[in-house]
């Protein structure tokens, strides 16, 4: 696609340096956002100093390398588009549970495990088309969106623990930086508009300096971390072990999480190639097939799972910039700050309801992208009942968490949040609602 | 306005400065909490206090300004060292009155808690925690009360406290009155064992109970009930995933007088393992040694 105007780029444009950096950068800030989750996850288990500066540094080159091979478009490799690896918050719980049963060799073990279900199933993806008419992959697109709701809203209000009391001037800096990330989008020209989300949470940023020295770091607490170190394997991570009680587990959350990575590629898709009548699924198995891949060397390395970020699909679609290039620059970057330590404690002191603002700002476009494939069609009762029955029930799984944690185990593995449970119920809906078809055909075809 | 690149270079270091020379919360260290809730409470009962042991007529300056003191979270209220209640924000029926004797539901004697608190080294900003009411409900709410010992200009000794009802469980709170358990049995020995398994003890609240059990696993104080139904050796227990976190924590300990151990459990209205928490202190009394620990839900991400 060239570019349609000045300021939007392609999938395969090239950038000028200039703008391929700062556009890197805005993506970028979107990347570092997810190291809350190896801090979190070191935490959890009481990991030194040692281990926590390696797991995240390793989660940041596994990520930034999975972005660069995402981008690149070679036979069975990358999807060729803007489509960054990110640490996957759905693998967060399970490895935390890894990690308990047997240190961080088992988390290892278990990652790279999930990443080659993710690659077995890659090849499947194109068996798919039938079962995947635009409308159900519209939904797909649509609950990525809604999967983010419940991280993005509760940063945007500065919530940190659940039952915590949200103060007024969270949510008024979450919604000061998510206005000025949209009238910049909608209003703004040029550089403004291309530039949006980094504009908006430089100015986010400021706003909450201004309001709320809650949100601070010390130098002392920066001091003690530093400036450049080469990530290294201390001793009691180098080890990868298995356990088979954990496999059932891993691959449930390796499917939903090949879901999430389908529903990201459409997304892409759709944004990077609007002139596609019908769903090109070769980018889409390389880009799971890099998926599966990305999570494999994560596991090696001893970093978290990785997993292809909505939000960053989502800044692209809201920007109209869909440089691959861009992807590959970000990859780079990240992956050169993993040994810049100093520095990334220092971006992951974001104030929250700046972070929430980003990801609602970006989760906005998901949703909308969704809807508008889903209803581009003609639309008649059985995909009224399909999208309908599946959004019911997708969303319940937010809505009503405790339902579902006392329904059946079945029901437990596979209906665990909204974008795994749409996707499943609208195909299941689709398949029985193709039922009268699938017998005329078979009546059609029977000898007289 | 159009930004240029150099701009935001200047707007980003501008940025990175300012994060890396701002303060803390003017002196008073609130680190040791996780949640907000908390750190407000201490924050305006701190403030409450400066202002009394800066200005003898402060009292007054309370009394006048009652909306001020009265939150819709929490509310202050100053006690003198006898027990009798010189200032009530929320419950201003209360004044002038003498509450040393007043037990709450379980009946723990609240005033007793909070001179207990206010003595504890272990216990910077004096916690206690007990059921109290809320006006126009017949129903006990648990609740958290911060409190600051301090001496007006005049000379008069008085404890002003602020409390939440429904507070949300501090790992803070476990680990004052599992070190408070381990301070006691340092002090005074084996004999200490049954005031600190007392369940009307400062050492018990809410679902928190300190234990205590020797370095081989047996239990001295059951951690779950009064009596000692529990048959196992707490080198045994394990949590959902297998792991034997007790044993685990001692191990840790070798190397440290304190641990918290997080552990994962099930519960039926989770789909997924909810994270606790084990605190485990060692404390030593002649030749004896034992570890007191206690157990508490970790704060989970909305």
């Amino acid at each position: 696609m060239k570019s349609n105007d000045g300021y939007k780029y392609g999938v395969d444009d090239l950038p000028p340096l200039r703008h391929l950096l700062v556009l890197s950068v805005q993506h970028l800030m979107l990347m570092f956002m997810s190291l809350g989750l190896p801090i979190l996850f070191c935490g959890q288990i009481g990991a030194s100093r040692e281990v926590t500066a390696s797991v995240i540094s390793f989660s940041m080159l596994a990520a930034g390398i999975g972005s660069v091979l995402q981008s690149l478009r070679l036979r069975y490799l990358g999807s060729g588009y803007l489509c960054p690896n990110v640490c996957g918050p759905s693998y967060f719980s399970l490895s935390l549970s890894a990690a308990w049963i047997g240190g961080i060799p088992l988390m290892r073990g278990m990652i790279i495990f999930a990443g080659l279900v993710e690659m077995i199933l890659a090849p499947l993806v194109r068996k798919l088309k039938r079962i995947f008419p635009p409308y159900v992959v519209g939904l797909v697109v649509a609950m990525v969106g809604v999967s983010i709701i419940k991280t993005s809203v509760s940063s945007m209000f500065g919530l940190r623990f659940h039952g915590d009391s949200v103060s007024g001037t969270d949510i008024l800096t979450g919604f000061f930086t998510l206005l000025v990330m949209v009238f910049s989008n909608v209003w703004g020209k040029g550089f403004l508009k291309m530039y949006c989300l980094l504009v908006g949470i430089v100015a986010g940023w400021l706003f909450a300096a201004l309001l709320m020295p809650g949100y601070d770091i010390s130098a002392a607490a920066l001091g003690k971390v530093p400036f450049f170190a080469f990530p290294s394997m201390p001793w009691g991570m180098s080890n990868i072990s298995f356990d088979p009680g954990m496999m059932i587990p891993f691959l449930v959350i390796a499917v939903s999480g090949s879901l999430k990575s389908f529903g990201n590629l459409l997304a892409s898709q759709k944004i990077s190639r609007p002139e596609l009548e019908r769903v090109d699924f070769r980018p889409i198995r390389n880009g799971l097939l890099t998926d599966g891949l990305s999570t494999s060397l994560a596991g090696f390395m001893g970093a978290m799972a990785v997993d292809t970020s909505s939000s960053n699909v989502g800044l692209a679609g809201s920007t109209g910039v869909l440089s691959r290039w861009i992807a590959t620059t970000a990859g780079i970057l990240f992956s050169l700050f993993a040994f810049f330590p100093r520095f990334t404690l220092f971006v992951s002191h974001m104030p929250r309801p700046v972070l929430g603002a980003s990801i609602v700002f970006a989760g906005c476009f998901m949703v909308m992208a969704g809807f508008r494939e889903m209803f581009h069609e003609y639309w008649d009762q059985k995909r009224t009942f399909v999208v309908g029955i599946a959004l019911f029930m997708g969303l319940s799984t937010a809505i009503l968490p405790e339902l579902y944690a006392r329904t059946p185990g079945f029901m437990r593995t596979f209906f665990t949040d909204p974008l795994p449970t749409a996707t499943i119920v609208a195909v299941v809906m689709n398949l029985l609602l193709d039922l009268d078809r699938f017998f005329r055909r078979q009546e059609s075809n029977s000898p007289r | 306005m159009r930004m240029t690149m150099p701009g935001y270079a200047v707007l980003f270091f501008l940025l990175f400065q300012w994060v890396s020379c701002t303060g803390g919360n003017g002196g008073l260290d609130l680190s040791m909490y996780d949640y907000r809730d908390t750190k407000k409470l201490v924050r305006f009962v701190h403030d409450a206090a400066v202002l009394l042991e800066s200005d003898e007529n402060a009292l007054d300056s309370l009394r006048s300004d009652r909306d001020r003191y009265d939150k819709d979270d929490y509310y202050l209220y100053v006690y003198d060292t006898s027990g009798v209640n010189v200032f009530h924000a929320g419950m201003e029926f209360l004044e002038g009155r003498h509450l040393g004797d007043v037990v709450d539901v379980k009946g723990r004697n609240i005033f007793q808690l909070i001179l207990e608190a206010v003595a504890d080294s272990c216990n910077p900003h004096s916690w206690v925690h007990y059921s109290w009411w809320e006006p126009g409900n017949i129903f006990p709410v648990p609740k958290s009360s911060c409190h600051f010992l301090v001496t007006t200009p005049g000379g008069r000794n008085l404890v002003l406290g602020g409390g939440m009802n429904y507070p949300l469980e501090e790992r803070e709170f476990v680990r004052i009155a599992v070190d408070g358990a381990a301070a006691e049995f340092e002090k005074e020995g084996k004999p200490a064992l049954g005031h600190i398994g007392d369940p009307c003890s400062r050492f018990n609240f809410r679902d928190v109970r300190v234990f205590a059990a020797g370095p081989d696993g047996a239990v001295a104080i059951s951690p779950l009930m009064a009596d000692d139904l529990l048959q196992m050796n707490l080198l045994d227990v394990v949590d959902f995933t297998g792991t034997k976190y007790f044993a685990l924590a001692l191990e840790k300990l070798s190397s440290g007088d304190a641990v918290w151990q997080v552990f994962l459990a099930r519960t039926r209205f989770s789909r997924q393992p909810v994270k606790m928490g084990l605190y485990l202190k060692r404390a030593v009394s002649g030749d004896d040694t034992l570890f007191f620990g206690a157990v508490t839900n970790l704060p989970m991400p909305p």
